[in-house]
C-alpha cells in the first residue's frame, strides 16, 4: 500500500520472515532515530513507516554528494524539509532535460551564421564549418549550470566510466559524436541495462572507439586471410558486463576445488563473439565498409549488412559477374559463454546480436559487477559483500521480475544501509572514495553556485583538462581513467582493498590540483571562454567569476567561523574536524583585514580571506575523501 | 623559495626531521659542486628507462625477416604471405636492412631467419642498431615458466598467465614480471627497494615517472616521484599568491604550513592516510626538486617536438642534476600509447613508428652529450605483440614479440633470443591459435635479470626482484641469461641485502 505516510525504503531483511525489523540510524542522519520495516513484500524489499526519518543538514549533505555532482547549500536546505525519497522519487520522474547534441548543433549554427554575417560570400554551412570537440564540453557545461535532474547527471558520468568511449580515438574532432553517445547514456541512466547495452552496441561512437565498425566475417578465399575484429568482443566481456572471473552474488570471486578463480572465457568464446559482431556499418552506409559520410553519421544508430558488396561500389571497372560479393556477417554457429548462438541466414543476422546480448545479459556476473562499480562511483571504493548482493538482486529482480532495472539499482544503492549510514568507518576503515579531479571541480562550481545573468555559459575546459587529465569522455583508454580494482600502496594495500582513484593521484597531479584550485578561486578564473570562430567578440557575460561578496560580512574574525562550518558543510559534508577547522582559521586571522567605521570589511581583503579559507577546505584529506 | 626562506621553513618544523637532514645535505652539495654534469671518471651511477607502448604494439611490423631466398631465407615472403594486408611492405627492399644481426637461438628453439629490416620510418633505431648501440629481444613476453610448444600450452601441466591477451593484465606483467599474480609490485620497485640505500638522498625518489603512477616503479619500500615534461624549476609545487597582494610571500607560507599541517594529520580512515601520505610527500619534495633543477645545464641535444621525445629530454634535464639530488641509482618510467590498432594498423606504425625512433635516438645522444651513455640503459615494453593475421585492416591481440634495449652498455647490434617462423601451420609449434599468437620463447624475467645484473643486484638477490627467475635461469660466473648487456665495465655486485626472496 502507498500513501505519502510511506517512504518506500530498501531494507534487506536477513531473515525470511514477515516480523518487523528495527533499524537505528547513527549520526549523519537524525541521532537515535528509530524507524520500523513494515515488512509486506516478498524478496526482502520493506517499506518503511518513518515519518521521523528526514536528514539534517549533513546528511542532507552527504547524501546529495553522492547523489549529485556536487551539493547547493540551497539543495541541501530543500532536501531537509523534503526527505530522501520523495527527492528521489522526483529525480526519477524527470525526463532529461538536456540535449547535448541539440545544443551543440546550436551552437555551430550560431558559428555558421555569424560567418557568413561577417563574409555573405563564404557559403558557410554546417557542412564545411569545422567545430571542435570542445564544443561537447561547452554543452556538457551548460547542462549541468541549470539541470534540475542532478541524479541523472551523476549517474551518466558513472556509466561514461563504465562504458568507455573517448576522443582520443577516431572521433577526436567530433563534437556530435560525443554528445549524442552522452545523450544516450542520459537517455539509458534510469532505465534497462538490457537497452543500454543494445543502445551502446549500436552507436556509432562506440563502434569506431572498439574498431567493430564494418567488421567482416572470415573470409580465406582469393588470397585473404581475414578474421573478425575481436577487440568489442573482449572488452564488452571484460569490462562492459561480467569480468575475467565467475562471481558470487556478492561480488567475491567463485573458486574451483583447488581454490583458483574460475575464468569467465576463454580466447575461444572471444573468438566466437567476435564473429557475432560483424556486419555492422553507418545508418547512411551503402555497403559494408564505407567511411563514415559527414559528422552526423555518429549520431545514427549503425545499420547491418549481412552481405559484402562493396565491390559494386568500389570496382565499377569490373563487369557485375565478376563482383566479388562474399558474407559481410560471419554465417554458422557461435559458442561462447558455453551457450549457443544459433546458425541461421546471414540475412538474419541480425538476430545473433540479440541473441548474444541476451547471453551476456543473463550471465550471472552482471548484476554483482555492474552493482560494483556504481556503488564505487557513487558511494564508496569498497561496498561490503553484504551490500553487493542487495544490489545485485535488486539487479537480477526489482521485486517486479525484471531484471537489470537501473532505477531499481541505482535507488537500491543511494537507500541502502551502507550508504546512508554515517561514519562507516567504525566497521570500515576504507569506506568512502576519494573524490575524482573533475569532480572536484564540479563541486566547487555547485558549492559557490557559479552564475551569472545570461544563463549561458561558455566553458571549454581545455586547460582544465590539461591540469586534471579529466573530463567527460577524455579517457586515456577503454580502461577509463583508473581501473576498478587499483591498489594504491600503504594502508589500503595493507588492508586488502581498492582505492581506485588514487591511480590519478601522484606528486604532480596533487601539485597540478591545488594550482587549478589557485587559478579558479585564487585568482578568480574558473570559466574557459574561447571564441568560436575567429573574431568572435569576447563575451564576458558567458565567463562568469565566483561572486562570494554576500559572505564578505564573515570575513570578520569573530565571524570567520561561521564562514568555515557552512563550506565546511556544501563542500566537505561538514566533516572537517575541529582540528582542522582550527589550522584554517590561524591562517585566515593572520591575513589582513581591515573594516571600516561602519563595521564593513574592506572587499578585497574579505575576499582573499575567504578563498583562502575555500581553498585551504579543499585540499583538506577530510574533504578530498567523501566518506 | 630562497635559501633564507628555506631555512626559515625548516626553522619553522615545516618539515619532518628526516627531510630537514636529507634536505640540508642536498643544499651543502649545491654550494660545494662546479661542473656538475659531466660524468666523473669511474662516477658510480646508473639509470635504467621504461618506455612503455601501452596498448601492444605490434611488434612484428617493427622487427621483420627480409630474406627472399626461395628454398632457403625466404622470411619475408612468408612474412608478405602471413599478414596480407598487414605487411608494411611488398618490397623488402622498402625496408631498412639490419647488419649481420646475429639471430642465434634461445633455449632449443632456432632462429627462423638470418636478415632483418625494420620498420622504414626507423631509420634512428637502423643507426643505433648498426652502430652498435640498441638490440633486440625477439619473441618476449610474459612466462611464469617456459612453454616449449602448444600442446604444452593447451596441456594445462604449465602455468599459462593470468587474463592473456587482456590488456590490463598483461600491461601490468610486463611491469611486475610475475604473470600469476596481480598482487605483485613493480621490477622496478623491487629493484630500488634493493638498490636506495646506494643513494644518498631521499628527498626525491630514485624512481621518477612521466607517466603518474604505474606499477613498475612501486615497490615494498620505493614509490615513484612524478614530474611533468616541463622540467623546470618554476613548475615545480605550488604556484605562488599574486605578487600584488600585500605579505604574498608570508601568506606563501602559511599556506604551505597549513597544507602541511592537514596532511600531517593521523587519519582513522585509510583513503585519508593514503591521501595524506602522498600529500605529504610531495610537499616534501617540491622544494628539493626545484632547486636541483635550477643547476640544469644547457642541453644541446636537439629533441623533436613529440610528448615521447619530450618525455626523455626531461629525463636528460633530471639527469644532468642527479648530483644536487643524490642520486647514484634511478629508474625513469615513460608511457607512449596508442598501439591498440585494431584497425589502421600500417598508417598508425607510419606515423608512430618514427617519433618512437626520433625520440630514443635524440635520448641516447643526449646521454652522450652527459658523458653517461655507458651508465643508462633503456629498454620498450608493450602489453603483448598483435596477431600476425589481419581483421581487415588492423591485428587484434596476441602474446610474444619483439621489444628494443638501448645503450652504451648494450651489446648492440644483435637480436638476441629467437624470431619465430611467419608460419602458422602445425609444423610451426609456437603459434597456438589459427590467428598467429606465438608462446614467448624469452620470459620478462630473462631480460629483467640480465638488466638486474647490470644495475647492481646481486645474484643472491635476484629472487627478490624476480620471484620466477629460477623457472628459466641460474646465475653462475660468466654465464647470462641473453648475454644481452656488457659486464666488461660492471663487475657483478656481491653486495647482498637482507630481503627475504619473494614467492608467489
Amino acid at each position: 500500500m502507498k500513501s505519502i505516510l510511506f517512504f518506500t525504503f530498501f531494507v534487506i531483511s536477513l531473515q525470511s520472515s514477515f516480523s518487523q525489523n528495527t533499524r537505528t540510524f547513527g549520526k549523519g542522519n537524525i541521532k537515535g532515530v528509530s524507524v520500523n520495516a513494515s515488512s509486506n513484500t516478498t524478496n526482502g524489499i520493506k517499506t518503511l513507516l518513518s515519518t521521523g526519518y528526514m536528514p539534517n543538514p549533513k546528511a542532507s549533505s552527504r547524501f546529495l554528494s553522492q547523489a549529485t555532482l556536487g551539493p547547493k547549500l540551497s539543495e541541501i536546505q530543500a532536501l531537509q524539509n523534503l526527505g530522501i525519497e520523495p527527492w528521489l522519487n522526483q529525480q526519477f520522474a524527470m525526463n532529461p532535460s538536456f540535449n547535448l547534441q541539440a545544443y551543440v548543433q546550436g551552437l555551430h549554427q550560431n558559428m555558421v551564421d555569424s560567418l557568413n554575417l561577417q563574409n555573405p560570400a563564404g557559403n558557410y554551412t554546417l557542412d564545411n564549418v569545422f567545430i571542435d570537440d570542445w564544443a561537447f564540453d561547452v554543452a556538457w557545461f551548460q547542462a549541468n549550470m541549470h539541470a534540475n535532474d542532478r541524479l541523472r547527471w551523476k549517474v551518466s558520468l558513472a556509466l561514461s566510466e563504465i562504458f568507455v568511449t573517448s576522443r582520443i580515438s577516431a572521433f577526436d574532432g567530433n563534437p556530435y559524436a560525443l554528445a549524442s553517445y552522452y545523450d544516450m547514456l542520459n537517455k539509458n541512466a534510469f532505465g534497462n541495462y538490457r537497452s543500454l547495452i543494445d543502445s551502446i552496441t549500436y552507436h556509432p561512437a562506440m563502434s569506431v572507439y572498439l574498431t567493430y565498425i564494418n567488421n567482416h566475417a572470415t573470409d580465406t578465399t582469393g588470397g585473404k586471410h581475414v578474421f573478425p575484429d575481436e577487440n568489442y568482443a573482449r572488452e564488452i566481456m571484460q569490462l562492459f558486463s561480467i569480468g575475467l572471473y565467475e562471481l558470487n552474488t556478492n561480488g567475491t570471486e567463485k573458486k574451483d576445488g583447488s581454490d583458483k578463480s574460475i575464468p569467465t572465457y576463454d580466447n575461444d568464446d572471444i573468438a566466437n563473439l567476435a564473429k557475432v559482431f560483424t556486419g555492422l556499418s553507418w545508418s547512411n552506409s551503402r555497403y559494408l565498409g564505407e567511411n563514415a559520410i559527414d559528422k552526423w553519421s555518429y549520431t545514427k544508430r549503425l545499420k547491418f549488412f549481412p552481405v559484402d558488396s562493396s565491390e559494386k561500389y568500389t570496382k565499377l571497372w569490373k563487369k557485375p559477374i565478376d563482383w566479388r560479393i562474399v558474407n559481410g556477417h560471419e554465417p554458422g554457429i557461435k559458442t561462447f559463454l558455453n551457450q549457443t548462438v544459433i546458425s541461421r541466414p546471414v540475412q538474419q543476422g541480425e538476430q545473433d546480436i540479440q541473441d548474444a546480448l541476451n547471453i551476456i545479459f543473463n550471465h550471472p556476473n552482471v548484476g554483482p559487477f555492474i552493482s560494483r562499480r556504481l556503488i564505487q562511483h557513487l558511494v564508496s571504493s569498497n561496498p561490503s559483500p553484504e551490500f553487493i548482493e542487495r544490489v545485485a538482486k535488486i539487479f537480477n529482480n526489482n521485486g517486479s521480475n525484471v531484471r537489470g532495472d537501473l532505477k531499481a539499482v541505482v535507488r537500491a544503492i543511494l537507500l541502502d544501509p551502507e550508504a546512508r549510514d554515517c561514519c562507516g568507518e567504525k566497521e570500515n576503515t576504507a569506506y568512502g572514495h576519494l573524490r575524482e579531479p573533475f569532480l572536484r571541480y564540479m563541486n566547487l562550481v555547485n558549492g559557490l553556485e557559479l552564475s551569472n545573468q545570461s544563463g549561458i555559459y561558455r566553458n571549454v575546459m581545455v586547460d582544465l583538462y590539461n591540469r586534471l587529465e579529466q573530463k567527460p569522455l577524455y579517457s586515456p583508454s577503454v580502461f577509463n581513467f583508473y581501473q576498478p580494482g587499483y591498489v594504491p600502496d600503504g594502508p589500503i594495500q595493507e588492508a586488502g582493498k581498492v582505492g581506485p582513484e588514487f591511480q590519478m593521484l601522484n606528486s604532480l597531479s596533487f601539485s597540478n590540483y591545488m594550482n587549478g584550485l589557485h587559478k579558479w578561486l585564487i585568482s578568480n578564473d574558473p570559466v574557459e571562454f574561447w571564441g568560436m570562430f575567429s573574431n568572435e567578440t569576447y563575451k564576458p557575460d558567458q565567463d562568469p567569476k565566483f561572486d562570494i561578496s554576500a559572505d564578505f560580512v564573515l570575513s570578520k574574525n569573530n565571524r570567520i567561523r561561521e564562514f568555515l562550518d557552512k563550506y565546511n558543510l556544501i563542500l566537505a559534508q561538514g566533516r572537517i574536524n575541529q582540528e582542522n577547522m582550527a589550522i584554517i582559521e590561524n591562517v585566515l586571522l593572520s591575513m589582513p583585514l581591515t573594516i571600516d567605521v561602519n563595521g564593513v570589511p574592506d572587499p578585497t581583503l574579505a575576499d582573499r580571506r575567504l578563498r583562502m579559507g575555500i581553498f585551504l577546505i579543499m585540499i583538506s584529506p577530510d574533504y578530498l575523501i567523501n566518506r | 623559495m630562497n635559501r633564507r626562506n628555506f631555512i626559515k621553513n625548516v626553522g619553522c618544523g615545516a618539515m619532518g626531521s628526516s627531510t630537514l637532514l636529507s634536505s640540508l645535505t642536498s643544499l651543502g652539495a649545491l654550494n660545494g659542486l662546479t661542473n656538475l654534469n659531466k660524468n666523473a671518471p669511474g662516477e658510480d651511477y646508473k639509470a635504467i628507462v621504461c618506455i612503455l607502448f601501452s596498448g601492444g604494439m605490434d611488434s612484428f611490423n617493427l622487427l621483420m625477416p627480409t630474406g627472399t631466398a626461395v628454398g632457403g631465407d625466404n622470411g619475408f615472403n612468408e612474412y608478405k604471405a602471413l599478414r596480407t594486408d598487414l605487411a608494411v611492405t611488398q618490397d623488402a627492399a622498402n625496408l631498412l636492412a639490419l647488419n649481420n644481426p646475429q639471430c642465434s637461438s634461445h633455449r632449443g628453439k632456432n632462429c627462423a631467419y638470418s636478415a632483418y629490416s625494420v620498420h622504414p620510418q626507423m631509420s634512428g633505431i637502423r643507426d643505433l642498431f648498426n652502430s652498435g648501440k640498441l638490440s633486440f629481444v625477439s619473441n618476449i613476453g610474459t612466462l611464469v615458466e617456459p612453454i616449449a610448444n602448444a600442446s604444452e600450452f593447451k596441456s594445462s601441466l604449465k602455468k599459462v598467465p593470468l587474463g592473456i591477451y587482456s590488456h590490463s593484465d598483461q600491461i601490468m606483467q610486463w611491469q611486475t614480471s610475475v604473470p600469476q599474480s596481480r598482487n605483485a609490485v613493480g621490477v622496478g620497485g623491487r629493484m630500488a627497494d634493493i638498490l636506495n640505500a646506494n643513494n644518498t638522498n631521499n628527498g626525491i625518489s630514485m624512481n621518477i615517472s612521466l607517466a603518474g603512477k604505474n606499477i613498475f616503479q612501486r615497490g615494498q619500500m620505493i614509490s615513484e616521484y612524478s614530474i611533468s615534461d616541463n622540467v623546470d624549476p618554476n613548475n615545480v609545487g605550488l604556484q605562488s599568491f599574486p605578487s600584488y597582494w600585500s605579505n604574498s610571500g608570508l601568506l606563501q607560507e602559511m599556506r604551505t604550513h597549513a597544507i602541511d599541517s592537514l596532511v600531517a594529520k593521523t587519519y582513522a580512515n585509510l583513503l585519508q592516510k593514503t591521501y595524506s601520505t602522498t600529500a605529504k610527500e610531495s610537499m616534501a619534495s617540491f622544494a628539493i626538486f626545484k632547486e636541483a633543477l635550477k643547476r640544469v645545464p644547457t642541453i644541446t641535444t636537439s629533441f623533436p617536438n613529440t610528448s615521447l621525445a619530450k618525455d626523455l629530454a626531461a629525463i636528460t634535464k633530471v639527469i644532468s642534476v642527479r648530483q644536487q639530488l643524490g642520486a647514484k641509482r634511478q629508474i625513469f618510467f615513460v608511457n607512449y600509447g596508442g598501439w591498440d590498432m585494431h584497425d589502421g594498423l600500417l598508417g598508425g606504425l607510419n606515423s608512430k613508428l618514427p617519433i618512437v625512433s626520433q625520440a630514443m635516438k635524440a635520448f641516447y645522444d643526449s646521454t652522450v652529450e652527459l658523458g653517461i651513455s655507458e651508465n643508462v640503459t633503456t629498454y620498450t615494453i608493450s602489453d603483448f605483440a598483435r596477431t600476425l593475421t589481419s581483421n581487415g585492416n588492423g591485428s587484434d591481440h596476441a602474446w610474444g614479440g619483439n621489444n628494443m634495449v638501448m645503450g652504451g652498455a648494450v651489446n648492440g647490434g644483435r637480436i638476441f633470443g629467437a624470431y619465430p617462423k611467419m608460419d602458422l601451420s602445425s609444423g610451426n609449434n609456437s603459434n597456438i591459435s589459427f590467428r598467429g599468437n606465438f608462446i614467448p620463447t624469452v620470459s620478462t624475467d630473462e631480460m629483467y635479470a640480465e638488466l638486474a645484473l647490470w644495475y647492481g643486484v646481486s645474484p643472491s638477490d635476484l629472487c627478490y626482484v624476480l620471484p620466477n627467475l629460477g623457472n628459466f635461469y641460474s646465475y653462475s660466473p660468466n654465464n647470462y641469461p641473453l648475454g644481452l648487456m656488457n659486464f666488461s665495465q660492471t663487475p657483478i655486485s656481491t653486495t647482498n641485502h637482507p630481503l627475504d626472496c619473494l614467492t608467489y
